[in-house]
């Protein structure tokens, strides 16, 4: 028994060693285009990376970089929203000769400085998705933005398929004066006419993105008017606290234009039959944003073939109406916090927020 | 409520009992005239749908105040506000991960964790004497620690008990209110009419006197910022399940307004008398502000110059000690030279 046991062990191992090699022998073939020759050393600096979003984002971020065999070493640094903690970090980052990293500067032009020294240490320096100022060339190799107005302008051509004859909309966003906000408004009025009228004050309803203001803030708006056809929210797993509200009022949930997540696309599924004008579209929430960024990094940092495209623009991800290009997802085996329309597999989602 | 303090701690009685009129009646007059105005201006922002949307954080932000008062009345500051907001919703989400038979155990460790810290802040302030801001932001960023290391800043979404405890509704009103009635009453009952609490009062008042009088100064002096915890932790469960998917951060936005309305309810900055019918009722005043500031579709900026003019006038009604202030005026022809600057 025990030599079937070491034989059976030994032929475990000799597959192990088959599927390594295989496996290697296949890293080599896939390596993308993106990815030199030259070896490079790679790091990832969040300004927060304190939420489920940014943790989804950091492990994606660390897969994309793990494709290519040239990136000898990967750090990470997590400014916890401190803004002088982002500065040190990029700071001490150049100062330990990092290659290439890739920037989320949530602290916005406050850490162009930094950003600029070690561009001018060598660094190949790329920040994403937050504009930091300053211009590619000069103060950085590239800046890899969000194409928000483009997110504006998807939930503006549904509505106008869903509501040909005008609606009344109610349009949610993060802190007062928020540039992504802007933009998706911005985005929203490219597509719609006069008929379209926007009942919160201008430019947006101010949530902060917190459940609990958003709360607040759509009870006062639902009990105010009457007839909001549609919400837009540029973050739809804060409004799964607010919704049930409508039921106060004895009125359905209506139309919702948004970004995904897990909770809410399992709200919806739980709530749709008793809210008969709930439909549900949203846009990917754009944590392969972060993809897009690191593959330009290591492109310039190991001299491989830059991507051909320098803005990330988020996919449709569901729709209830027509299930292009998906039906609403829920996996209510995972945690709420996870968004499917990420290319990181929602298993590997919930391993990186720790559940 | 009549006035059962000592007079060698509160001073005559016939004087002291004018701010309670003029606390509790100030609050009840601004908050109805807030509802008349409401009525007129956006009548939507009072009714009942509204109402019942807003209401449970009213009553969240009354039992914050509540613990804020206890602080206050000993002459203190509790900053540790949103690290112990945000720890209770914390452990209250992540331990039963959903599961709802896991979630007395996860209230039972919230409240350990919020007797320790408010142990620790009491022995700091009361016994090392260390100075009461200090101590509690000092206690604020371990505490933020704690949610960092449990949750590791993820939310997760609230175990269905608890959101049906404290989300719920039982005859149309929110489960909340009822834990923010009978929360004051408790505090209401324990500071009026129970020993202990005119003794924590009139040490409040007058710590001095108190201690000539043999009464434990310390003990009571800490047990504020135990109660304090508990209260702040009781808040903290009660968003667990009122926001269904709550962020690790909750708490962040409660810290100002817990010392707004001590301060609207005319609680003296000093230490002394508390007024908790006065916090519960400001509480609902400051929340039926910004309602009624979203009603009318004021903009953001707006809102907030709003808030911060409540709070200007609380502490301008209350803290400032205007009939000595004229007083002194008449005695000192200097003061009254700054006075006319500051008018003109």
């Amino acid at each position: 028994m025990r030599l079937s046991m070491l034989k059976g062990g030994g032929a475990v191992a000799a597959l192990g060693l088959g599927m390594a090699l295989t496996a290697g022998a296949a890293t080599a073939q896939d390596t993308p285009s993106w990815c030199g020759p030259n070896e490079a050393t790679l790091a990832l600096l969040d300004g927060f990376g304190g939420n489920s979003w940014r943790l989804v984002t950091t492990a994606s971020g660390k897969q994309e970089a793990e494709k290519c065999p040239s990136i000898t070493e990967y750090f990470y640094a997590d400014g916890q929203g401190d803004t002088q903690k982002a500065i040190s970090d990029i700071n001490s980052m150049a100062a330990r000769g990092v290659d290439a990293m890739v920037v989320f500067g949530d602290a916005g032009p406050a850490v162009l400085p930094a950003l600029t020294n070690a561009y001018r240490a060598g660094s190949v320096v790329v920040p994403y998705r937050v504009n930091v100022g300053g211009e590619a060339g000069r103060n950085y190799t590239r800046f890899i933005g969000a194409d928000f107005v483009y997110d504006g302008e998807s939930w503006g051509t549904w509505i106008k398929e869903n509501f040909p004859d005008g609606a009344n909309i109610l349009f949610l966003s993060g802190p007062a004066g928020n540039s992504q906000g802007l933009d998706e408004l911005k985005g929203m009025k490219n597509i719609l006419d006069d008929k379209y009228t926007f009942l919160n004050p201008d430019p947006f309803a101010v949530t902060n993105w917190d459940p609990s203001l958003t709360q607040q803030v759509l009870s006062a708006a639902i009990a105010q008017h009457e007839d909001i056809d549609v919400i837009v929210s540029d973050f739809g797993p804060s409004l799964v606290g607010a919704l049930p509200v409508f039921k106060n009022f004895d009125r359905s949930i209506p139309a919702l234009a948004t970004s995904d997540g897990n909770s809410l696309g399992c709200f919806w599924h739980e709530n749709q039959a008793d809210n008969p004008d709930f439909k549900l579209f949203t846009v990917a929430t754009g944590n392969d944003n972060v993809r897009l960024a690191v593959q330009w990094a290591i492109a310039e940092a190991t001299g491989g073939t830059p991507p051909e495209a320098e803005i990330f623009e988020a996919p449709n991800f569901e729709d209830s109406t027509d299930g292009d290009p998906s039906e609403v997802q829920c996996r209510d085996d995972l945690p709420g916090a996870i968004y499917l329309s990420s290319q990181l597999s929602g298993d590997d989602q919930a391993k990186a927020v720790g559940q | 409520m009549a006035d059962t303090t000592p007079q060698g701690f509160a001073g005559p009685s016939g004087l002291s009992s004018i701010p309670v009129a003029k606390g509790f009646a100030t609050i009840v007059v601004s908050t109805l005239g807030l509802i008349l105005l409401c009525a007129l201006f956006a009548p939507s922002a009072v009714t009942a749908g509204s109402l019942m949307g807003s209401l449970p954080f009213a009553a969240v932000l009354g039992i914050v105040g509540l613990g804020q008062m206890l602080v206050v009345q000993q002459g203190g500051f509790d900053l540790s506000v949103p690290g112990s907001v945000s720890l209770a919703v914390v452990i209250a989400t992540h331990m039963p991960n959903g599961n709802d038979a896991m979630l007395f155990q996860a209230v039972v460790v919230a409240v350990g964790f919020a007797l320790a810290a408010g142990f620790l802040n009491g022995v700091m302030i009361a016994y090392f004497r260390l100075n009461a801001i200090v101590a509690t932001i000092g206690m604020n960023a371990l505490l933020y620690s704690a949610v960092f290391a449990i949750s590791g800043g993820v939310p997760r979404i609230t175990t269905k008990v608890l959101a049906a405890i404290a989300g719920g509704q039982t005859f149309g009103i929110p489960h909340s209110v009822i834990f923010a009635v009978v929360i004051l009453a408790m505090v209401s009952f324990a500071l009026k009419k129970t020993v202990a609490g005119r003794r924590f009062e009139a040490i409040g008042a007058n710590r001095v006197a108190a201690r000539a009088a043999g009464l434990r100064v310390k003990r009571y002096e800490a047990m504020a910022y135990m109660m304090a915890q508990l209260l702040y932790c009781t808040a903290g469960v009660l968003i667990a399940g009122i926001t269904r998917e709550p962020t690790a951060f909750q708490g962040n936005a409660l810290l100002l307004p817990s010392v707004a309305v001590v301060v609207l309810a005319g609680t003296s900055l000093l230490g002394g008398r508390g007024f908790p019918i006065s916090v519960v009722i400001a509480a609902f005043f400051l929340n039926q502000l910004s309602q009624f500031a979203l009603s009318i579709g004021v903009p953001y900026s707006a809102q907030t110059i709003v808030q911060a003019l409540a709070l200007v006038f609380g502490i301008g009604v209350y803290s400032i000690d205007w009939t000595g202030r004229f007083k002194m005026k008449t005695k000192s022809p200097k003061e009254e030279e700054t006075h006319e600057t500051f008018d003109a």
